[in-house]
């Protein structure tokens, strides 16, 4: 007979309490935002988050930015807002939602998972996103950040 | 359009096969996610009601319908429910298109779909919700947003709102636009827009039917008006917009002028007390600007707002009310801090009004009132409670209405004081549920078209309300 107990978390339990340490810890961060190679420009913190605001919308050499996001429960995506935009995820969305549904301008493209921004960003010129940690694919730069 | 519903609708054999096929069909979609399926049925029963009840040849509401008009309810109903029915298979599939990534990065959909069920204690609110449910707030909302090249950027909206007997089913183009840029710089950017344009005014209007984007079910009535609400929608016309970004803030500012659309239906109600009126209004070019300032990537929100609106009423042949001219200026402060537990909201609003001398309110010059403080708590991030005390006055120089009274309307017509207590459950990024109650005191924001009876309003009231919203 099955013994029905709760002494055995499962894999799920043990992944989703990793996630929300991973989430919650601050040290340890090390989500990385990353560009194709395409883009040279380097920029400080304020500009990293006026490109993902849809604010500031072309690089220097006035290619239009193109800006890729995680879903909003994604841990990777609560990491990059709170420790790399410096907001909170609920701030992020309600500026997406009012641009996006009044028409005055479009929100990020938001990807399912992190091999999804691997493939886009290493693909698609001019573009940029954020990762758990540096990319290892020729394609794919880490943001330098001033 | 309407036209080609009625049509459809009313070929006898055909009618039923058509149901039969576009049910299975939705039934299909709905298969694998059974939500959709029940909302569906919901939404087939819901919008088959009372929608288009103005061209039945009567005035009773629905349940007091008589025999006479059956034919013309029936026609209505079917008609309201292949409008119901092509809508959630045209929300659906664009859903669906959208996540399936057939779709250029130049082209992005996304749309929302919000159903309300209220109760009150008296009063009624989006329907007959006095002694019973009304299951009267329905929103469906898609946009779609493309930019052929980087400076150019094409974006419409359709939206379709059922609210009670102010507005019993209607499709209309929430906005229409092209965006231009003209300047962008490394700080920030200059454009115009042209087209039908929303119209910015505090925090809310601009994204008003979008349930996500407010805290609480209700906005504060005193400032988001529902029941005069197509003044304040879009406007046909143009913008101007520039932003500023700086190391203390970010700087937004629009200039709006446009016309709005001439189907003021509830404008007559609120100016003439009367929906029967016959005569219509005329819209004159309004302006609508805004500025506002963002420190920290909106941790801090403050912004001024202004409109000048005008219109005309032109009396139909007969009619005992005179042509005259209405001018209405609003000017709102907001400020919203954005903490990480909190949320504390307010806005103030000061309302120059000049009343054009057409009875039975007569003419006159008055200052209208309102202003609310809301503080919101997250339990958990996806939990959210909300306390807002919200104050109206439609007379600021007379609060406890005389003015009212010596025209033999109630006292509480003048003025409303609200409480509310909501909470809000954002169950995925997707799917959110809220529910609100309110104590208010007056009926100064009260729909006519759902209460016909001045006198028979209740001045001390609840309200209960439960909302379920999607969006992708």
């Amino acid at each position: 007979m099955q013994k029905l107990g709760y002494d055995k978390p499962s894999f799920g339990t043990i992944l989703a309490l990793v996630f929300t340490f991973v989430a919650f810890c601050p040290f340890a961060a090390a989500t990385e935002v990353v560009v194709n190679k395409s883009v040279s420009a380097s920029y400080s913190k304020a500009d990293i988050r006026a490109i993902f605001i849809m604010q500031k919308r072309q690089w220097p050499n006035n290619r239009q930015i193109k800006v890729y996001t995680l879903p909003d429960n994604s841990p990777i995506h609560k990491d990059f807002a709170i420790n790399i935009l410096n907001m909170l995820p609920y701030q992020i969305r309600k500026i997406w939602d009012r641009i996006t549904f009044s028409g005055t301008g479009v929100a990020p493209i938001e990807l399912e998972s992190e091999q999804e921004m691997i493939d886009k960003i290493a693909t698609t010129p001019d573009s940029i996103g954020y990762l758990k940690s540096r990319p290892d694919n020729d394609s794919i730069r880490p943001f330098e950040v001033q | 359009m309407f036209g080609v519903i009625f049509r459809t609708s009313s070929i006898p054999g055909g009618r039923r096969q058509l149901f039969g096929v576009i049910f299975r069909t939705s039934y299909i979609l709905g298969g694998r996610r059974q939500l959709f399926g029940v909302i569906f049925r919901t939404f087939y029963i819901l919008g088959g009601r009372r929608f288009l009840l103005g061209h039945c040849p009567m005035d009773a509401p629905v349940r007091t319908r008589r025999k006479d008009n059956e034919w013309c309810v029936q026609l209505v109903n079917r008609a309201g429910q292949l409008l119901a029915t092509c809508l959630f298979i045209a929300f659906y599939s664009a859903k669906v298109f959208a996540e399936s990534k057939l779709l250029p990065d130049e082209v992005q959909i996304h749309g929302f779909l919000t159903q309300g069920f209220f109760h009150t204690s008296d009063n009624n609110v989006y329907g007959q919700s006095d002694d019973g449910i009304s299951p009267g707030l329905t929103e469906i909302g898609l946009n779609m947003s493309y930019q052929p090249w980087d400076r150019l950027r094409f974006a419409a909206q359709g939206l379709y709102r059922r609210a009670g007997e102010v507005d019993t089913g209607s499709v209309r183009l929430d906005y229409g636009l092209a965006d231009l840029t003209l300047f962008d710089y490394d700080s920030g950017k200059i454009g115009i827009r042209g087209g039908r344009i929303k119209i910015p005014f505090g925090l809310y209007n601009e994204t008003r039917d979008v349930a996500f984007t407010h805290p609480t079910i209700l906005l504060p009535q005193g400032i988001y008006f529902d029941r005069s609400r197509s003044l304040l929608l879009s406007a046909d016309g143009g913008s101007f917009y520039a932003e500023q970004r700086t190391s203390f803030g970010d700087f937004n500012f629009k200039f709006n002028v446009g016309l709005s659309p001439n189907d003021l239906d509830e404008i007559k109600t609120v100016v003439l007390g009367k929906r029967s009126a016959r005569g219509n209004f005329d819209t004159k070019p309004a302006i609508a600007t805004q500025l506002n300032y963002e420190l920290n990537g909106g941790e801090y929100v403050f912004a001024i707002s202004y409109m000048d609106l005008e219109f005309d009423f032109n009396p139909a042949l007969g009619e005992p009310l005179r042509k005259s001219t209405t001018h209405i200026q609003p000017l709102l402060f907001s400020a919203q801090y954005n903490g990480e537990k909190f949320t504390l909201t307010g806005e103030y609003e000061y309302r120059w009004n000049s009343f054009g001398n057409f009875a039975p309110f007569g003419g006159g010059k008055f200052v209208s009132e309102s202003w609310y403080v809301e503080g919101s708590y997250r339990i958990l991030p996806s939990l959210q409670a909300t306390v807002r005390y919200d104050t109206f006055y439609v007379d600021a120089s007379d609060k406890s209405g005389n003015g009212a009274a010596a025209l033999g309307f109630p006292r509480h017509v003048a003025f409303a004081q609200d409480w509310v207590f909501g909470l809000r459950w954002d169950i995925t990024p997707s799917w959110m549920v809220r529910a609100d109650y309110s104590r208010v005191h007056g009926t100064a924001w009260l729909p006519q078209a759902d209460n016909p009876d001045t006198q028979k309003d209740i001045q001390d009231w609840d309200l209960y309300g439960l909302q379920l919203s999607f969006k992708f």
